[in-house]
């Protein structure tokens, strides 16, 4: 019972080390080359220097961009203890996502609003994009004689350059003017973010890029280790952690492990999605054996690597499945454009012509063919519709022939005519 | 089919129907029907503070083994949700359930926070059909807000910009954590009667992802959706997500850390069987029914729902020569009511839903979950003569016009309509057996086929329906000369107005569909979707030769 509840504590402690990005870029920013540093230097030379500096942090997703980010941000907080102060440190951030503020008016705004909240102040609604970009402005040059650093955070940058660039040029002209002190950090997972900038905002960015690459083997297994190995000095029991860890260790040099670990790095190379594979595996864990077990990890590779569109075709009933063969008939004889109608046909000739037991009135398959519709097995190759009933409309499959065969064949109750007729 | 959803919530001082929240679908599948019971005792209770517990599922939590056993052929799914969702004050990576349609993804994850007696906010995209409904949906439910007449019905907060929703979430999340985590202080010093909450965290479901794709402003909505957990980065709140189509039907090139993947595949047929033999009286004999109607109807479709709507008629043809409901078949019976009941499999097999004639009005049934499916065209018998509804004569050859229309070429109209009455002579001279009009032929057809019925101006319309009106006139009485049409058009026009209205009666039975304007005449152009059968069946209730007017290439 003792060790159920510790392995219970484990397992939360391990799943909230998973949820909290910052705890698992932490051991990747130790070398001095590595990402956190440069990007340290740079925000803490504005700081020290009260200078401006502009950075694109570049990289796919799930490399830690954000996290890598906040880590410096932190640091930097606990290394300056607040000298002069408005509100907090010296260092305070806005952040901003593309997702949500892509219009230059919103952004603005959202920055206006987050200046007054740090510096509880009263933040109007009614505001214009010219009294927010005064505002924003007159806080900056602020800051800058209160040598506070301001950290402009744009999340999703690539987003912010479609239309005029108009928030983008705002940011960057403030920053030429020698009073303020902000840093301007652009996160994208477009690597040519750069190159999306116009001429006039171009001009004005430091061109300094840091790009984020996905973890080396050693760093997965320095990340593994850091990740998933107890604390021995902590509230849970010392024996458990121990035996914890040792289980742990022995299992990372087992070949068998090295190679889930390789075939998941090779399929998706990202530290997130290492995450979300542990985080799998780590929920699965057995609480009565109270430790972590190969088979963990092994079920957490087949339930993540999913096949969606096997799953859909095994999903379907003969009917569906008839109807997609015809379908593919279809296709096969390179007619470019088709319709339910066309495809009933081909299925009354299969049925004329092999006396299948599986004919039913064409209400009953224009039903089968919405399921099929639903599923996102075929769609409609026409983008209006609307006005056409479903059964005109031109369709097309969406799924390979080399996927259907297999489907059927994978399929338990599928007729053998069927996959002679696909073949 | 998850008919107990209709009361959840443990309300508030005014009784609000929250139905709109948990109707996903109106029950009319009698397997699960026992469930209703379990949460009809879900009544107003005493006047309540707002507080966290308003966002726990109402009514008892339930044991494990109840819930399991009220799904079969669930237990891995459930038992893998489970895990994910983890034990007390776990935190968690996105979920996204997914599987077709009655595979009880919201249901089993309703009952296992039921079960787990945790907070979380449930909306759902088919009733909150707009950004700004579900943002609006989300934070009144987390600020305890119900609309009703004392607030005139309106939200909690407006809330119409995505970057709005993330701050307002992020605030009334912040808040709930908060009070959870005091609760718990609080509950521990103090031993309360009243129902308290496991955990702090709260969990937000977001259900029928898949619509989302159709709306307007998908391209931002989906993208934020997915990446919320992030935005927020509040450890304490957990997502869900749950969608009718599997994850690869929601990419974009925005990008996004795909949620953890959860599997629901369709029930195979022990399953099926299995679900439609709980509940049922007598089980022996509704799992003789099953033996002889499931491998059949399995083949077309595996849908819980469409199952369980066409067995329920079918099992009661197969009990009419039964006496006794109670009884247990031996094989002998068996055999008789299989051969009884024969006739009926393969008329059901042939038919989507059926609509009831007059002698059993009252228990229609309709087909659940499908939105083209109820198009009127299919609503007909397919193996009787007859029209299973009723149509004014005048509708009949409205729609029998129409259906001319779009089926012949309008530079043919001439030749068939013309004074002698539609002689087809003229027609049959001019085609010409050759090998090229062959070819052609079957150009045409191909055409046909891929564009669908033809569309016409409502003049056209009007046109062919004055001749084949005289047209029957005549065929009934004496000749008439055909001057008098013109004549007869002049005196009927009252009836003109009447023959616009059945028009429109028409189009919204959905028998003829309105089409775009045109472009040149700038006039509303109609096209008629009924099947070639339904035309001939409501051609012969008139009495009208309609095969002789229709264009055969």
């Amino acid at each position: 019972m003792v060790n159920r509840n510790a392995a219970e504590k484990a397992l939360n402690l391990i799943r909230s080390r998973l949820c909290n990005p910052n705890f698992i870029f932490r051991p990747l920013c130790d070398s001095p080359d590595s990402n956190y540093s440069k990007l340290k230097f740079i925000v803490s030379s504005s700081v020290t220097e009260a200078c401006n500096n502009s950075v694109l942090l570049l990289g796919p997703r799930g490399t830690g961009k954000v996290a890598v980010l906040e880590l410096v941000l932190e640091d930097l907080l606990l290394e300056y203890p607040d000298m002069i102060t408005l509100s907090g440190g010296v260092v305070f951030q806005i952040r901003l996502n593309g997702l949500l503020h892509s219009d230059d008016n919103s952004a603005l705004k959202e920055i206006a609003r987050q200046l007054c909240v740090e510096h509880q102040l009263v933040f109007s609604k009614m505001a214009s994009f010219d009294d927010n970009s005064e505002f924003m402005i007159a806080m900056l040059r602020e800051c800058g004689l209160a040598h506070k650093t301001v950290v402009f955070v744009l999340d999703e940058f690539d987003l912010f350059t479609q239309g005029k660039q108009r928030l983008l040029y705002a940011l960057l002209d403030a920053m030429q003017s020698v009073t303020s002190q902000a840093v301007f950090i652009g996160v994208s997972c477009r690597l040519d973010a750069d190159q999306l900038l116009e001429k006039r905002v171009k001009s004005r960015f430091s061109h300094r890029k840091l790009l984020f690459l996905p973890p080396s083997e050693e760093e997965i297994y320095r990340l593994l280790d850091h990740v998933l190995s107890l604390p021995v000095d902590s509230n849970l029991p010392h024996d458990y952690a121990m035996e914890f860890n040792a289980k742990l260790h022995s299992m990372f040099s087992d070949e068998r492990f090295r190679q889930i670990i390789d075939s998941f790095m090779n399929f998706s190379p990202t530290v997130r999605h290492l995450v979300k594979f542990l985080f799998r595996a780590v929920s699965d864990m057995d609480l009565k054996l109270s430790n972590l077990s190969f088979e963990n990890f092994k079920s957490a590779i087949s339930s993540l690597q999913r096949q969606p569109k096997m799953e859909c075709l095994r999903d379907c009933s003969i009917l569906e499945l008839y109807i997609l063969v015809c379908m593919k008939r279809l296709e096969v004889k390179e007619q470019n454009s088709y319709s339910f109608s066309a495809v009933m046909k081909e299925y009354k000739s299969i049925h004329d012509s092999f006396q299948t037991s599986d004919y039913y009135s064409q209400d009953v398959c224009l039903r089968a063919f919405e399921h099929i519709l639903q599923r996102g097995l075929v769609c409609f190759a026409d983008g209006r519709g609307r006005i056409q009933s479903t059964e005109f409309r031109p369709v097309k499959l969406l799924i390979s022939f080399a996927e259907l065969s297999q489907g059927l064949k994978a399929h338990h109750l599928c007729p053998a005519i069927l996959q002679k007729l696909a073949a | 089919m998850l008919g107990w959803f209709l009361q959840k919530r443990k309300m508030g001082k005014d009784e609000v129907p929250l139905i709109t929240r948990r109707t996903t679908r109106s029950s009319s599948a009698t397997a699960i029907s026992t469930k209703n019971n379990v949460v009809e005792s879900t009544t107003s209770t005493n006047i309540c503070s707002p507080s966290p517990i308003d966002l726990l599922y109402g009514g008892e939590p339930i044991d494990l083994d109840v819930l399991l056993s009220n799904f079969p052929g669930r237990h891995p799914q459930i038992r893998e949700l489970l895990q994910i969702l983890g034990p007390l004050n776990a935190p968690m990576l996105p979920v996204f359930v997914y599987g077709g349609p009655s595979t009880g993804k919201t249901g089993i994850l309703l009952q296992l926070f039921r079960h787990l007696n945790r907070p979380f906010v449930y909306s759902s995209c088919r009733t909150c059909y707009s950004p700004r409904i579900l943002f609006e949906s989300v934070l009144n439910q987390l600020s305890y807000h119900q609309k009703n007449s004392t607030n005139g019905y309106s939200s909690v907060k407006r809330c119409e910009k995505p970057s709005d929703f993330v701050n307002f979430l992020r605030e009334a999340l912040v808040g709930i954590v908060k009070s959870l985590k005091e609760n718990r202080r609080k509950s521990k010093s103090s031993k309360k009667l009243e129902r308290s909450i496991d955990g702090n965290m709260v969990y937000l479901i977001f259900d029928k992802l898949e619509l989302v794709k159709d709306w307007d402003k998908s391209s931002t909505i989906l993208p934020l959706l997915f990446n919320l957990d992030s935005m927020l980065n509040i450890p304490e709140v957990g997502l869900i997500f749950i969608s009718s189509t599997p994850p690869d039907t929601f990419y974009s090139s925005m990008g996004y850390i795909e949620p953890i993947p959860l599997y629901f595949p369709t029930y195979n047929e022990d399953d099926l069987r299995q679900i439609l033999v709980r509940n049922q009286a007598n089980p022996k004999l509704y799992s003789s029914f099953l033996d002889v109607v499931l491998r059949p109807f399995c083949r077309i479709t595996r849908r819980l729902d469409e199952l369980s709507a066409v067995f329920s008629p079918l099992f009661i043809e197969y009990c009419k020569p039964l006496n006794d409901l109670a009884i247990v078949p031996n094989e002998d019976l068996k055999r008789k009511l299989f051969s009884n009941l024969q006739p009926h499999i393969s008329l059901f097999l042939n038919e989507t839903f059926r609509v009831l004639s007059q002698s059993s009005l009252g228990a229609e049934r309709t087909k659940d979950g499908e939105p083209r499916g109820s198009k009127s065209k299919v609503g007909t018998c397919e193996d009787s003569d007859e029209l299973d509804f009723h149509m004014s004569t005048s509708a009949k050859y409205l729609l029998i016009s129409a259906f001319l229309a779009s089926r012949n070429p309008a530079t043919l109209d001439a030749s068939f309509f013309d004074s002698r009455g539609g002689s087809a002579d003229g027609r049959k001279r001019r085609r010409k057996p050759s090998e090229m009009a062959k070819g052609q032929k079957e150009a045409e057809e191909q055409e046909l086929l891929s564009k669908g019925p033809g569309s016409f101006p409502l003049e056209r319309l009007l046109a062919i329906f004055q001749c084949i009106t005289s047209v029957a006139e005549d065929s009934l009485g004496e000749e008439v000369q055909e001057e008098d049409s013109l004549e007869v058009e002049g005196q009927n026009n009252p009836l003109m107005s009447d023959v616009l209205l059945q028009l429109s009666t028409l189009c919204n039975a959905n028998f003829i569909v309105k089409g775009g304007t045109c472009p040149l005449e700038g006039s509303t152009r109609y096209r008629s979707v009924v099947s070639e059968d339904l035309a001939l069946k409501v051609a012969k209730s008139v009495k009208f030769p309609l095969a002789k007017y229709v264009y055969r290439r």
